[in-house]
């Protein structure tokens, strides 16, 4: 039973203070059984108060410290660490969380929101007062890599990995290397050809023979956490009567590079399917590349004026791609400047919603307004028309730029200049149980900060299968990522929370409920003096508490938050 | 020639904003014994001194405090501020020679606990570069609330030495003997994250910056809307009234060849639709208008941030500001030219903000020898194979980490960090015997 507590109460900068009265908090808790002393700072998290935390512990000879602030997602880590600093055992630090609990939640009444931040510190200061010190669990990690997915991203990753001499994987589910970027004909900014940049790269990949390249493979099956992951292959069977080939692969940590689809317009969206003169950006890139004659032909056609119509299949107001898909833009302006410096007499006219040339591709911008590029905009809520007139295709539009006037023009070719979706096979994100945002693509653990790591440790994310990316910035994102996974088992041991079930064996009488109630596949049937009892796998077992409370014999145990803790917390509740 | 000391590092990360901290975090979380060289007196670049960020609206100050002093604390990171790289020299591969200059502080760091009574005493007044002049701060003084280190700093520049801090100090830590340090720093490898410099709006007379008041940049509007923030309330710094009729003018100092810069700045959109939509909580009764030319709100979750903006009630005018001009009681009217309606229009604002773009710092090209660092006809940090390698630069085992290579946002910056110290890594291992 823990006597010398100290807590801290956080002003966050006003985040918490400008709704609950921190000094009415601290009033109220300071004399609960076993405060030493508590005190209000502006930010709990700043180095100035992490070093006062450190001394107090020594100075007031503390066993116990609890910080009333924010999320725990957020600084539980940081002040466990300052608690190890102290001296203490780390995982004696209880967390209250009074900013997205009370504060924010509770913007709108003041009163309320200090009377339920006083109840959560109330209730952290009985919890810590039975808090046990407990020690992280060490095992070995697999320092091999798995990068899934050939594309951009997934190269560059298995790349760096391998310049790192660890142990890479790369699994392509088709048939080659190089994903969309090897069909894409001329990039931006430099004008390399996708598949020169992907064969490069492919080229610097083969050098190393410690990285193994799997194409045509599929992943089936995942197993395991961090440091220990299984992964199932299922080889694609080259021929109908192949059989089929499975191979078990065991890595330490997994980088999820599985990319994007095109957006495919719905038949008759802007003509498409409809209009044989309406094609996407991907393919009119393609025939702009593979052309050899002196004029842009289409389909036996001599193609001149060229209509551009931007943001199909994203910034939807009605429908569900509401997120702009950021390449889209400078992909275009490019590709038009391009096919107008091929070809002979181009005339390329962009129905735009607002170009997004964002940073130095403003350039291309320019370059194509000097060209003498026509730029019209549309807004939402009126867009562009397509339709044949006398086996002509006819554009319609009302152009913002010309304060709303009705723009009709012939054209012979119209490029639907279409965006980036979600991948439509989402396996290998819920195999490995990847959150993913509203916008569908997976999600970073924090936006800002940590853009590549994930909630489920030891995978990362690559590229465009967490949002919208050009081809700079996935490979960034891919480096990011490798040096994350790199990072995470490099060193060849691991350390997992020991905050995790505990199963009591001589009450447990194996009835399967805790095992189906795990989310983890962490708890297996053992044989024990005779007996079948259940045993939690302490790798695996994440701690999420699924299991407590379905044992139909109590016999389940969460370290970190026993009956007693629990209960006591209860009690400070009520 | 002054002395110097010699000391050894395997990587050289210069600049500790968000970009080289983060680039220095990887390096140090591999194993790597790192030199985080700062010529400001605290860590965390421009992110630290943000109000909140887009379009998460987290407070900068909460996601970037712990990130700084992660930076401070680990065990292979060693922090020098008030510094400068003057010269880097390559003997060869895997083998740099940087000369550092330590500036004094005339302060010990390790002695000083932030109590501020140097503050007190100092007789001294001065702009506080810090809150971007809208106060000023003394001779003697601690940078701001959340700087790490959190020590007091003599500005020398403008001390009078009248010994009033020294004598105040209760731990005798002012020290006004300290001298520039030299040190001479062999590195295997070098990380550029050298960031950007602010528009300077006073580079448009038209738009009154430095002569009305109530014109004030976007970096000013982030201080005073900060949980730092320096009046604890908004107010227009002309006559210290409430403001309710609030303009931003986008593309400040970006995508004008007028003042020498084409490009898009990447940043300000979303930054002013933050601002705007912060304002429009601390001031319900505010109008805040929009100026721009195109809304670039092309990252994860901004296009609906955007929508979010226009939902909240923020006014967004497509047209670009001709010139502003200041009324007797302060307001300021606005000519602009109205795309929707075709026509020239006048608008008043009681306050209006300027989104100032990023410009290049392009300190880093100079301390290398001769031309051998490669800059681009901006004077961001040239990046060699710029799809497939974006952190290389002209000098191999030489990487560049954020804005060093050309504006970007925050979560772009610690992609391109990442990036950095992975190449920076890779490069470590290709030379380092089995």
């Amino acid at each position: 039973m823990k006597e010398r507590l100290g807590v801290y109460i956080c002003h966050c900068g006003g985040n918490i203070s400008d709704y609950v009265d921190v000094e009415k908090v601290r009033a109220a808790i300071e004399h609960e059984e076993g405060v030493v002393f508590a005190k209000t700072t502006m930010f709990a998290c700043s180095d100035t108060n992490q070093t006062d935390m450190v001394q107090d512990i020594h100075e007031h000879n503390l066993d116990g410290v609890i910080v009333a602030s924010c999320s725990p997602k957020l600084h539980l880590t940081t002040f466990r660490n300052v608690t190890e600093r102290g001296d203490l055992n780390k995982y004696t630090y209880v967390h209250a969380n009074i900013r997205e609990q009370a504060s924010w939640a509770h913007s709108d009444d003041k009163l309320g929101a200090t009377e339920k931040a006083i109840h959560l510190v109330k209730a952290a200061i009985a919890k810590s007062r039975y808090a046990d010190p407990l020690f992280p669990n060490q095992f070995e990690a697999e320092k091999t890599i798995a990068v899934i997915g050939g594309g951009i991203a997934g190269m560059k990753a298995a790349l760096s990995l391998a310049e790192k001499k660890s142990n890479v994987i790369l699994i392509e589910k088709g048939n080659r290397l190089g994903g969309h970027t090897a069909e894409w004909g001329s990039l931006f900014m430099t004008d390399e050809k996708g598949f020169e940049l992907t064969t490069r790269i492919e080229n610097d990949l083969r050098k190393y023979n410690n990285v193994t390249i799997l194409t045509g493979e599929e992943v089936i099956d995942t197993k395991g956490s961090i440091g220990n992951f299984e992964l199932k292959i299922r080889r694609q069977p080259q021929k109908e009567d192949d059989p089929m080939e499975i191979m078990e692969l065991h890595v330490g940590s997994i980088v999820v590079a599985t990319g994007y689809d095109h957006y495919l317009p719905k038949q008759g969206e802007y003509g498409f399917g409809t209009n044989e003169t309406v094609i996407t950006l991907p393919e009119f890139k393609q025939l702009v590349d593979k052309s050899t004659s002196k004029s842009l032909e289409f389909k036996g056609k001599k193609i001149n004026n060229i209509a551009y119509v931007y943001c199909v299949g994203s910034r939807q107001s009605e429908g569900e791609n509401t997120y702009c898909s950021r390449f889209c833009c400078t992909s275009v302006i490019h590709t038009a400047i391009e096919a107008k410096k091929k070809f002979k007499g181009i005339q390329n006219i962009h129905l735009t919603r607002g170009i997004r040339t964002y940073g130095k591709q403003e350039l291309l911008y320019a370059e194509s307004l000097q060209m003498g590029d026509v730029y019209l905009e549309f807004d939402e809520h009126t867009l562009p028309e397509i339709h044949t007139e006398d086996k002509k295709t006819v554009v319609t539009v009302k152009d913002i730029l010309s304060a709303g006037k009705e723009m009709e023009m012939e054209v012979d070719l119209v490029v639907l200049v279409t965006g980036m979706v979600p991948r439509a096979d989402q396996s290998i994100g819920s195999m490995l149980k990847l959150p993913k945002g509203r916008d569908r693509f997976f999600n970073e653990i924090h936006m800002k900060l940590r853009p590549v790591e994930t909630v489920i440790d030891g995978v990362t994310i690559a590229g465009t299968c967490q949002g919208p990316k050009n081809i700079s910035e996935s490979v960034n994102s891919a480096l990011s990522a490798a040096t994350k996974s790199f990072s995470y088992i490099s060193k060849g041991t691991l350390e997992t929370e020991p905050i995790i079930a505990k199963i009591d064996q001589d009450a447990c009488s194996w009835c399967d409920k805790c095992s189906n109630a795990c989310p983890f596949d962490a708890i297996e049937q053992i044989e024990m003096g005779g007996r079948t009892v259940a045993s939690v796998n302490p790798i695996v077992c994440k701690g999420c508490g699924m299991c407590t409370p379905v044992c139909p014999v109590d016999a389940i145990n969460l370290i970190g938050y026993t009956s007693e803790e629990i209960m006591s917390m209860i009690d400070a509740l009520a | 020639m002054e002395e110097r000391q010699i000391i050894e590092y395997d990587a050289l990360v210069i600049g500790a904003g968000i970009a080289g901290g983060e680039a220095a975090i990887n390096l140090a979380n591999t194993g790597y014994k790192v030199l985080l060289v700062e010529k400001d007196h605290s860590l965390g670049g421009k992110m630290i001194l943000l109000s909140k960020v887009f379009p998460t609206l987290d407070c900068a100050a909460c996601i970037t405090t712990p990130k700084v002093s992660e930076i401070a604390r680990h065990n292979n990171i060693t922090v020098f501020t008030e510094s400068e790289v003057t010269h880097i020299a390559k003997k060869g591969d895997n083998d740099f020679v940087a000369q550092i200059m330590k500036k004094p502080r005339y302060v010990r760091v390790e002695d000083c606990t932030a109590c501020q009574l140097c503050e007190k005493a100092c007789p001294v007044s001065v702009r506080d570069e810090y809150q971007f002049g809208l106060i000023g701060r003394k001779a003697a003084f601690i940078p701001f609330s959340i700087a790490n280190p959190k020590a007091a700093v003599i500005d020398i520049e403008n001390c009078t030495l009248c010994g009033a801090c020294e004598k105040a100090c209760p731990t005798h830590c002012i020290d006004f003997t300290m001298e520039t340090e030299y040190y001479e720093l062999h590195a295997k490898t070098v990380i550029l994250a050298t960031g950007f410099n602010l528009f300077d709006p006073l580079e448009i007379p038209r738009f009154g910056y430095g002569q009305y008041k109530n014109v004030i940049t976007s970096m000013q509007m982030e201080r005073e809307i900060a949980p730092t923030r320096p009046y604890n309330t908004i107010l227009r710094p002309g006559d210290g009234k409430v403001p309710d009729r609030i303009a931003y003018v986008l593309c400040t100092g970006s995508r004008d060849n007028t003042i020498g810069n084409p490009i898009c700045s990447q940043i300000c959109c979303m930054y002013s639709m933050k601002q705007a939509q912060l304002l429009m909580g601390a001031l319900p009764m505010a109008d805040i208008t929009i100026y721009y030319i195109n809304i670039r709100s092309f990252g994860k979750g901004f296009e609906e941030f955007y929508q979010q903006a226009k939902g909240m009630g923020v006014n967004f005018v497509k047209g670009k500001i001709g010139k502003i001009t200041e009324k007797e009681n302060g307001n300021l009217i606005l000519r602009y030219e109205d795309i929707a309606e075709g026509v020239v229009k006048e608008a008043e604002h009681d306050m209006v903000v300027l989104s100032v773009g990023v410009k290049s710092n392009p300190s880093a090209g100079k301390i290398f020898d001769g031309n051998s660092l490669k800059l681009d006809p901006l004077q961001f940090v040239a990046q060699q194979d710029f799809l497939g390698s974006p952190a290389k630069t002209s000098i191999d085992g030489v990487f560049v980490a954020g804005t060093a290579s050309g504006p970007m946002d925050i979560p772009d910056s610690i992609l391109s960090a990442g990036s950095a110290s992975s190449e920076a890594i890779s490069y470590l291992t290709r030379y380092q015997s089995l």
